[in-house]
């Protein structure tokens, strides 16, 4: 299988629309957009960052959640053009070198948090962004932080788990 | 396509000079894009998610004014409401999840006008003001009521764009509130009904007085409930002032929405009626 080829940092896709500067994961990259293009689908096709999955596209599942500016948001609700001059994080931006799990996504494997895992970056995501806002939150405050996730396998438990295990580390 | 970002209103001032067409305004995005999945956008969109000068909370003559570009998310945080408006500070709690609270904006659920739109029974019952800028410039400053007119529809014409709510300082310091709201699920749910209520309490006499409750989700725009209010007025507060209301507003609920499939629900608590 071929690998799916990544756009150089300043790289400009030629195709029609808007030309776009979004700032990923520490990235800048320059896009041609059409302006009603979802972020979600931009960051999928063509920064094949495949981390961000689009479920409901209606911002009733969270799969697309990414932060915008250290905020959780999903990702299927904003249009590219609207992320410029942001910082985006995707679940790819939380991997240390060498693609080594962050504590918290670790947290995530340990507490079984993840089943099919269609649900899961979207999930840690949402997490991430409580954390960076409140390291120390209380359940209540992690399941009104998730509850705008859904996941159809796991029955949640693992997930609140990770989060609190994450907290209390 | 066209699609802009204005820094500023000054900059929204000239791209409206320069374009005939329709506009769609974007802010959050989050009503928006799912509405045009089956309506085309227009040939220009302005995002005025950063434009500044839509985003301040800040004490004016008499009432706070609240830019309409404020997010749900701040709404909740920010120390001038919970100190003028707690009420707008518990719904906006109680808003979609924490993703849509961090884009959906105050503006937004004006102009979305829904039914079950959370904001609006709070809105009306602060018998908030609306701050407008028409596409030809001029700004007028119209009642909530002339804002908000039907299912989906308000006052705004294409291009016309809310700049502010605001909301009577008088009115709303030293009042009681309360914002509840009753769904399906607790988080991330549709309201089937919610009701504002704010209200004068008097310690020493014990009675409420200039009441005001607003329902939304049981018409097409928040209803102020008249008898309910009645209920409630000059009588000393104890038990049978809470059965006498709760009665109230079960026929008032009951009247409003005769033969609705969620009507145990609104009126009793009930689960939903199984088929």
């Amino acid at each position: 299988m071929a690998a799916p080829s990544h756009p150089q940092p300043g790289s400009v896709r030629t195709a029609s629309g808007r030309e776009v500067r979004l700032a990923v994961n520490g990235r800048d990259h320059v896009l041609r957009l059409d302006g009603s293009e979802r972020l979600s689908a931009v960051l999928r096709r063509e920064l094949r960052l495949t981390g961000v999955k689009e479920g409901c596209l209606e911002g009733e599942c969270g799969a697309c959640t990414v932060l915008i500016d250290d905020l959780p948001v999903n990702a299927c609700l904003m249009l590219a053009f609207q992320a410029e001059g942001r910082r985006i994080t995707t679940v790819e931006g939380l991997a240390g070198p060498g693609g080594a799990l962050s504590s918290l996504q670790q947290a995530f494997v340990d507490n079984g948090a993840v089943q099919c895992g269609y649900c899961t970056p979207g999930m840690v995501m949402a997490a991430q962004g409580l954390l960076l806002r409140n390291p120390a939150p209380d359940e209540a405050e992690i399941r009104d932080a998730l509850a705008g996730n859904l996941c159809r396998c796991t029955g949640f438990q693992g997930i609140v788990a990770a989060v609190k295990a994450e907290a209390a580390s | 396509m066209t699609a802009l970002r204005v820094a500023d209103l000054t900059a929204l001032a000239s791209v409206l000079q320069q374009s005939g067409g329709r506009i769609d305004y974007i802010a959050g995005g989050t009503d928006l894009i799912i509405e045009r999945q089956g309506s085309p956008w227009a040939n220009l969109i302005v995002d005025i998610s950063q434009t500044v000068g839509l985003d301040r909370i800040e004490a004016d003559a008499g009432f706070l004014r609240i830019g309409a570009g404020v997010t749900i998310a701040r709404l909740i945080e920010d120390p001038l409401i919970g100190q003028t408006a707690p009420m707008l500070a518990r719904a906006a709690a109680q808003f979609g999840s924490a993703q849509i609270r961090n884009r959906a904006t105050l503006g937004g659920n004006i102009a979305g006008a829904m039914p079950a739109a959370d904001l609006l029974p709070v809105l009306k019952c602060h018998a908030v003001k609306v701050e407008i800028q028409r596409r030809s410039g001029v700004r007028e400053v119209l009642d909530f009521d002339a804002v908000v007119l039907g299912r989906g529809q308000t006052c705004l014409g294409n291009g016309d764009l809310i700049l502010a709510v605001h909301l009577p300082l008088a009115e709303a310091t030293g009042r009681i509130s309360a914002f509840v709201k009753l769904g399906p699920r607790q988080a991330v749910t549709i309201a089937c009904l919610n009701l504002a209520a704010l209200a004068d309490y008097g310690m020493a006499s014990n009675r409420l007085r200039d009441i005001r409750i607003v329902a939304g989700a049981l018409a097409p725009v928040p209803l102020r409930m008249d008898a309910v209010e009645a209920a409630l007025r000059d009588r000393p507060v104890n038990q049978a002032l809470v059965e006498d209301f709760l009665h109230a507003l079960g026929q008032a609920v009951d009247s409003a929405i005769p033969g609705r499939a969620s009507q145990p629900l609104q009126t009793a608590g009930h689960p939903w009626p199984r088929p």
